[in-house]
């Protein structure tokens, strides 16, 4: 028989000193593409077109980029002459709507209890939620821990566009779940539909279904931006300022 | 059917009057109807023993008539007369009477007929309606072996005796040789024991309980299965005491068989009535055992152990007749209402029925035996009694009682988990079956029936110290001792210079504050005692009164608590959650069959259920469409003793059939050959 | 059922022309097969659709070739149907059908070959077009309590629907729904699990356990709860749209479906990928499927909640992420295919350091196997659990670790090699038990593999382009790519149309076709069991629904 809990001593302390400190070990997180200012309005123009999510928008010279939109396909990095700056980042959580939004009552500071509910999402976003729990991020030393039923839920956190056939059970979790309860939308999917848009079968994100409190954008974000947004949803860490949006959302 | 009712309620009210003031003044009554020539006077007694059974049936049989007059409404009108089946309610009634209070074995034993027969007729009141006649038919044939069986014993018994009086009966038992009172016993024990229901003789009890029509069914569990142990504490008992400890022993095991086997059957059973003929035969058992083990008392020369036994033996009678009349008088609601008995069907009832849950959940409580309702007291009793063991000599006898004792736990255990089943299968969740609800007229006087019973087993659970010294005036003139004075000591009217208890005793109880209340309890206190000798210095003390007490006291504390801290909080009733699916339909809910599918498991060598049929249709390796499974069960007393005794009972008369062939010849030869044989032996003798 | 003798088979090594002369002969003149190209190697026409089952039996099974998969198409006048079978070492062989637009129904293949099954069910569910003597239609991708019938959203005359107003298919929830339960036993019930799972994080599945109290005696899958109709999305688009979806609509296999669609373009438009591309994709794939490999390890580990052996795979597939996100600049491999070869080129200095962090993970997995193998409480619950045996993987056709625990020896990188893995030397691992603890050592062993590829690749690779850079430009056609996913193998084939668009992109993956075999392995079984098969499985809702 192994001897699991000596094995488990010798494997030391991995975890991440965030939110105290800034984590900046390689391979957290992918980064994210900045404000750029290109050298002509063309360039910044051609960048904008490149985005096939239209993430990217020129205002002059300036290319700006709405991360809400971004689903991290590199193309405006790699393979592109005028590339974007990037920004090694995790902290992206914004607000939704900023005026009704309010972090949880101080009561569920350190002990929130998160409800998981996949509603057509890649499989990424959900791989990055399971590593919340592993040696290096251990979101149980900060408060946070899973729960199988929304009746203990105070936070839901969605990923996916929604699909059609799991827009029901997405409901139907969000009314089991007592008040006071907040919604974070994790992933593009979630926030504006991805690359699977508003169709038959995908509502376009949690927005058209639920009312969602904070956005998380990336695709997938790493653990650490998820982790930023749950401390954001209680009030421990503020939220980055909201950013606009597109009328359409999808790509062009 | 109504004056009937009204009759025999007025009747049963007589009875327990009559039996109470026999109970209540220790006196005993007695007329002779009689005398016939040579057979002696035909005389009715109301002692002590048959004033506990009269009081218990008369309590029975107030509930049992109201209930019978409102379902004979609906199950009656029109097919069957109603007035006829009065006429017969009241004449069990009077046969019943009679049983309990004839005083010599000729009365007893035409009384005994004359209610094995109205039996009969009732359990095959609707026989042209479905009921399974057959059941009827095989009650009756075991009664009559039954009674063979108990007028062989007479008749040992009276051998010597100047007339068929028990009071000669009881004079001469002491001459019996040991061979004659072991056949007494054994005859007298399993006679009486078919009636009583136990093992072998009781196949008949499921079949004839699920067959009887609702309306006699709770006369049936109530009032003639105690007629059983009537018979046997009359009988083997008080007149032919038994002289050794090995007949106690036998008492003892067979009840304790039948309480395990009995329990089984009925965790594994999804018929609600079947379910509450075999828990039927599990009270039975604890009750013959409690019985068995204040024989084996009695005869190893400790009385008052052989009271306390006795006295819990009693009090389980009453208790199981309170609360299995009210099991039985909702199970015949339920089956009025939804037409179904199976419980993988019911469920949802207690929005149908709020009433009746709230009675029927008293009634699996009080079986299950929790405080603060009357099973809790009989239970914890027995159980005690059959500790006490310990001041027994021989080691054997203190195993087996050991054995007994852990079967009879394990019985109990068995119990609750049979009616949480019972009760959360048929009351809770959501409704099962396609039926649909009958609407009940008449169901405010149903419920009275079955409050009056609910009440009563409250009041029989928390009001023990009462009962015990009325229970055991009964149990004395059998084993010779009291035991009021050892379960129920009297506390407060102790003192120093009333000898009854000793001093050092008394002291410390008062120095733990036990005083306190004694201007308004009664003498005796509210508190069972079951205390060791000097030797082995235990006290085992229980009290329902005050546990209810305390009980109450509690929840209203936390109710209080709980509604003062969150009566700022909002509650908004939601759907049930079950992962997102629609809607959560009966298919997926546990059905009674799943609840009790472990025991099925863990016992199964004694269930041997054959696999009728496990099939599993596909259409290709991938694809299956069906898999369908159905497992049966035979009896286990019924492959060991009751087929078997048919198989040769058949093959006896399939031999003897042999010989009408129809020819003639052969006859005159047959004639002959007798002739011949009855010659030689009078040549002979 | 079928009449040959089911051993264990290594698939015969059928010369192609044998196999023409074998079906000329059988099937007359009714069918003409005849060499494709665009990733096929014989396409056999077929006239009469009567003849389907009879040939896709003899293809199944007397000439051992493995199934691949059923496309649909639906032109202007007629249906064309596609059945892709492999016969390994030779090809891929395709049987063509081509059916007015009015007919009713094609006859089914299901009996035959019973891995069909959930094909031809998608495509009635999707398409509207019957399968006679199908066992079961219906009530697969679209809901029957959500959905009304004969909905067949894939029809071109459907819209991907844009505006949310214009509701061609409304919703009606059914009240009066029921599942099929197959258990008739009087005190049977079915206890559901899911869509929103309870065990934490799950995927949406529903499964219905259906039992008589203590065993369960079937669990059914639900699935296509996740269904977001990639491929209705993809008719319209431009290649570069169509591979970002590809590359997202399973995404712990991203880079594997983005390198088959890749695969199929290159083919169908003739673009030669440069070797140092190649080997760079070999590096990549190999780094996917050993991470993909951890984390369905670290899943086993804490289904069976042996907590610090899933800690410390978990560990792994951390570094293994972060590995990869220092490589490639995302975690998760996106961004990197594009068609001609790779979309950025790497650094000989990262290559070096990825291979050393590869290394240091393989070694990692070899101390916590060896762990593993001690505990026996670990493998008790692991054997006999959701056993599969080969005979039923034969016939479902199981792919991946699944079915190489089975004894199912299928790996396309050794059948039908692209991507010049045939020039590098690895083995497939291979086991017959067919139990948990099988797929588990098949896992630990295939992740090996990858290290030992990843070694291999980084050695031999030369400077030069990434990219081809020739372009003919995109041409019409079809063409199939095909690429050995974590999961099993996997198929994308590809219609372009003259402007270069995208008519009809066809995603076959394994995960859908080994969910059928979950049905084998969950009969009768304790409920504790359930995740624990769950998780030995390793299947992809996700990757099933698109």
């Amino acid at each position: 028989m192994s001897f699991w809990f000596w094995h488990g001593l010798r494997n030391g302390v991995r975890t991440t000193r965030y939110p105290r400190v800034r984590e900046s070990a390689v391979g957290v997180s992918p980064g994210r593409p900045a404000t750029t200012e290109f050298a002509s309005a063309e360039e910044a123009a051609a960048a904008a077109a490149n985005c096939p999510t239209g993430a990217i928008v020129a205002v002059g010279k300036n290319a700006t980029v709405l991360l809400r939109h971004c689903i991290h396909c590199q193309r405006c990095r790699f393979g592109f002459p005028h590339p974007l700056a990037w920004q090694a980042d995790y902290e992206w959580t914004a607000v939704a709507n900023r005026e009704a939004f309010g972090p949880l009552p101080s009561a569920y500071r350190r002990s929130t209890h998160i409800m998981v509910v996949d509603a057509g999402d890649c499989g990424a976003c959900l791989r990055e939620l399971k590593q919340l729990n592993n040696p290096f991020y251990n979101m149980h030393r900060l408060g946070f821990f899973l729960t199988a039923t929304p009746r203990a839920a105070d936070v839901l956190l969605v990923v996916g566009p929604v699909s059609e056939n799991m827009r029901g059970p997405l409901i139907k979790t969000y009314e089991a779940m007592p008040t006071p309860k907040r919604v974070i939308a994790v992933g593009t999917c979630a926030i504006t539909g991805g690359v699977f848009g508003h169709t038959f079968m995908s509502a376009g994100g949690v927005a058209s279904v639920l009312p969602v409190d904070l956005e998380i954008p990336g695709e997938p974000p790493p653990p650490l931006a998820i982790l930023h947004g749950l401390l954001v949803a209680t009030g421990r860490k503020p939220p980055v300022p909201k950013e606009a949006t597109i009328e359409t959302g999808t790509r062009a | 059917m109504l004056v009937v009712v009204i009759f025999s309620s007025v009747c049963s009210v007589l009875m327990m009057l009559a039996a109470g003031i026999a109970l209540a003044t220790g006196q005993s009554f007695e007329v002779v109807l009689w005398r016939v020539e040579g057979m002696g006077p035909l005389s009715l007694r109301l002692d002590m023993l048959s004033a506990i059974f009269l009081f218990t049936a008369g309590l029975i049989y107030l509930p049992a008539s109201v209930f019978a007059r409102n379902l004979a409404h609906q199950r009656l009108h029109g097919r069957y007369p109603a007035r006829n089946y009065g006429m017969l309610h009241f004449a069990l009634m009077i046969s019943v009477v009679l049983i309990l209070v004839a005083n010599d074995a000729l009365s007893f034993l035409i009384s005994w007929e004359c209610m094995s027969i109205l039996c009969f007729l009732l359990v095959n009141y609707e026989q042209s309606h479905g009921t399974d006649t057959r059941a009827g038919y095989i009650m009756l044939a075991m009664g009559e072996a039954g009674f063979l069986m108990v007028v062989l014993a007479f008749l040992m018994a009276g051998r010597s005796a100047p007339d068929w009086s028990f009071a000669s009966l009881a004079a001469v038992s002491g001459n019996l040789s040991g061979k004659a009172a072991w056949g007494i016993f054994l005859l007298g024990f399993f006679g009486f024991g078919v009636k009583a229901g136990l093992v072998p003789v009781n196949f008949w009890l499921p079949r004839t309980y699920t067959a009887t029509p609702p309306i006699f069914v709770p006369v049936l569990a109530g009032v003639t299965l105690n007629l059983g142990f009537y018979g046997i504490l009359r009988l083997n008992a008080e007149l032919v005491p038994p002289h050794n400890v090995a007949m106690g022993l036998v008492a003892l095991i067979v009840g304790s068989i039948t309480a395990l086997f009995g329990i089984l059957y009925a965790t594994t059973d999804n018929d609600m009535k079947t379910m509450l003929a075999h828990s039927s035969i599990e009270n039975a058992g604890i009750i013959v055992a409690a019985i068995g083990a204040s024989l084996v008392f009695r005869a190893s020369g400790n009385p008052v152990p052989a009271a306390i036994a006795l006295t819990a033996a009693l009090y389980h009678m009453a208790n199981h007749s309170v609360y299995k009349t009210l099991l039985f008088q909702g199970a015949g609601e339920i089956e009025a209402t939804t037409g179904t008995r199976e419980m993988d069907r019911l469920g949802g009832l207690a929005h149908l029925l709020p009433a009746l849950s709230v009675i029927f959940l008293v009634g699996c409580l009080s079986i299950s035996a929790i405080p603060p309702f009357n099973g809790f007291v009989s239970e914890w009793l027995t159980l005690q009694s059959l500790l006490r063991s310990a001041i027994l000599f021989s080691p054997a006898v203190k195993i087996l009682f050991a054995l007994c004792g852990a079967g009879l736990a394990l019985t109990a255990a068995l119990a609750v988990t049979c009616f949480v089943k019972v009760y959360a299968m048929s009351f809770l969740g959501i409704r099962r079956g396609p039926w649909h609800p009958h609407p009940r007229q008449h169901a405010g006087r149903v419920q009275f029936a079955s409050a009056y019973l609910a009440i009563a087993c409250l009041l029989l659970g928390v009001l023990p110290t009462y009962i015990i010294p009325v229970l055991s005036r009964a149990a004395e003139p059998l084993v010779g001792a009291s035991a009021s004075d050892s379960l129920v000591p009297p506390f407060f009217a102790a003192t120093p210079s009333n000898q009854k208890l000793p001093p050092a005793f008394l002291e410390d109880f008062h120095n733990l504050g036990a005083q306190s209340g004694r201007t308004f309890v009664p003498g005796r206190g509210l508190v069972l005692l079951v205390r060791g000798l000097e030797k082995n210095p235990v006290v085992f003390a229980a009290s329902p009164s005050y546990s209810l007490i305390a009980l109450t006291i509690f929840l209203a504390i936390t109710w209080i608590a709980v509604t003062r801290s969150t009566r700022r909080r909002k509650l908004s009733r939601k759907e049930l959650w079950a992962g997102g699916i629609p809607h959560l339909l009966p298919e997926m809910t546990y059905t009674a069959t799943g609840f009790s599918n472990p025991v099925r498991v863990v016992f199964q060598a004694i269930f041997r259920p054959n696999i009728v049929e496990d099939t599993r249709e596909t259409v290709a390796v991938h694809f299956r469409t069906a898999i369908r499974r159905r497992r049966d069960e035979t009896h286990l007393v019924d492959r060991v003793f009751f087929h078997p005794l048919g198989d040769a009972i058949s093959w006896i008369a399939r031999l003897l059939a042999g010989m009408h062939h129809g020819r003639l010849n052969t006859y005159v030869a047959y004639t002959v050959a007798f002739l011949l044989i009855i010659l030689l032996l009078f040549r002979l003798t | 059922m079928p009449d040959t003798p089911l051993s264990v088979p290594s698939p015969q090594q059928v010369g192609l022309d044998d196999l023409v002369v074998a079906v000329r002969e059988r099937f007359g003149p009714n069918v003409s097969p005849s060499r494709a190209d665009g990733g096929i190697t014989l396409s056999i026409m077929l006239r009469d659709a009567s003849l389907l089952p009879a040939l896709s039996k003899f293809l199944f099974w007397e000439a051992a070739c493995s199934w691949g998969g059923l496309i649909v198409e639906e032109h202007a006048a007629h249906w064309r149907l596609s059945y892709i079978f492999l016969a390994a070492g030779t090809g891929w062989i395709e049987i063509l059908l081509e059916v007015p637009s009015g007919t009713r129904s094609v006859p089914s293949i299901s009996a035959e070959v019973h891995a069909g099954d959930w094909h031809e069910r998608e495509a009635e569910d999707l398409f509207g077009l019957q399968f006679e003597g199908h066992p079961r239609l219906g009530d697969f991708i679209l809901h029957d309590q959500v959905w009304p019938e004969g909905a067949a959203p894939h029809r071109k005359l459907h819209r991907k629907l844009v505006d949310p107003h214009e509701l061609h298919f409304r919703r009606r929830p059914n009240p009066e729904w029921r599942p099929l339960l197959v258990v008739q036993d009087p005190g049977s019930f079915a206890m559901p699990v899911g869509p929103v799972y309870e065990g934490g994080i799950g995927e949406s599945l529903h499964f219905l356990l259906e039992t008589v109290g203590e065993d369960v005696l079937r669990a059914a899958p639900r699935l296509f709860y996740k269904f977001r109709a990639v491929e209705k999305i993809a008719e319209g688009q431009t290649v570069s749209e169509t591979l970002l979806l590809a590359e997202r609509f399973a995404a712990t296999s991203s880079f594997a479906h983005s390198m088959g669609f890749c695969t199929a373009i290159e083919k169908l438009c003739g673009l030669e990928v440069p070797k140092r591309a190649k080997h760079l994709r070999v590096v990549l794939a190999e780094l996917e499927r050993l991470r993909h490999h951890a984390g369905t390890i670290a899943d086993i580990c804490q289904s069976t909640a042996l907590a610090v052996a899933a800690s410390q795979a978990a560990i792994i597939e951390e570094e293994l992420l972060r590995s990869s996100c220092r490589f490639t600049e995302h975690r998760y491999l996106f961004g990197l295919n594009a068609p001609g070869g790779l979309q950025r080129d790497f650094d000989d200095a990262s290559v070096g350091h990825l291979r050393l962090s590869v290394g240091q993970a393989a070694q990692k997995l070899h101390v916590l196997e060896d762990r593993l193998y001690f505990t026996s409480s670990f493998l008790d619950r692991l054997e006999e659990a959701g056993v599969v045996d080969s005979e039923k993987a034969r016939d479902l056709n199981l792919l991946g670790p699944v079915g190489r625990a089975s004894g199912q020896c299928h790996d396309l990188r050794r059948e039908c090699p692209y991507n010049g893995y045939d020039s590098y030397d690895f083995e497939v691992p291979r086991e017959s038990e067919g139990d948990g603890y099988a797929r588990l050592r098949v896992l630990f062993q295939e992740a090996y593999q990858s290290q030992r590829l990843i070694s291999q690749a980084a050695e031999h690779l030369e400077p030069g382009p990434v990219r081809a850079t020739a372009q003919a430009g995109l041409s019409a056609g079809v063409a199939l790519g095909w690429v050995e996913a974590p999961i099993g193998a996997a198929l994308h084939w590809v219609r372009l149309d003259e402007a270069g668009q995208v008519e009809r992109y066809r995603a076959i993956t394994p995960s859908f076709n080994n969910w059928l075999g979950f049905h084998v392995a969950v009969e009768d079984f304790a409920f504790q069991d359930f995740p624990i098969i769950l998780a030995t499985f390793g299947l992809s809702a996700t990757e099933c629904d698109r």
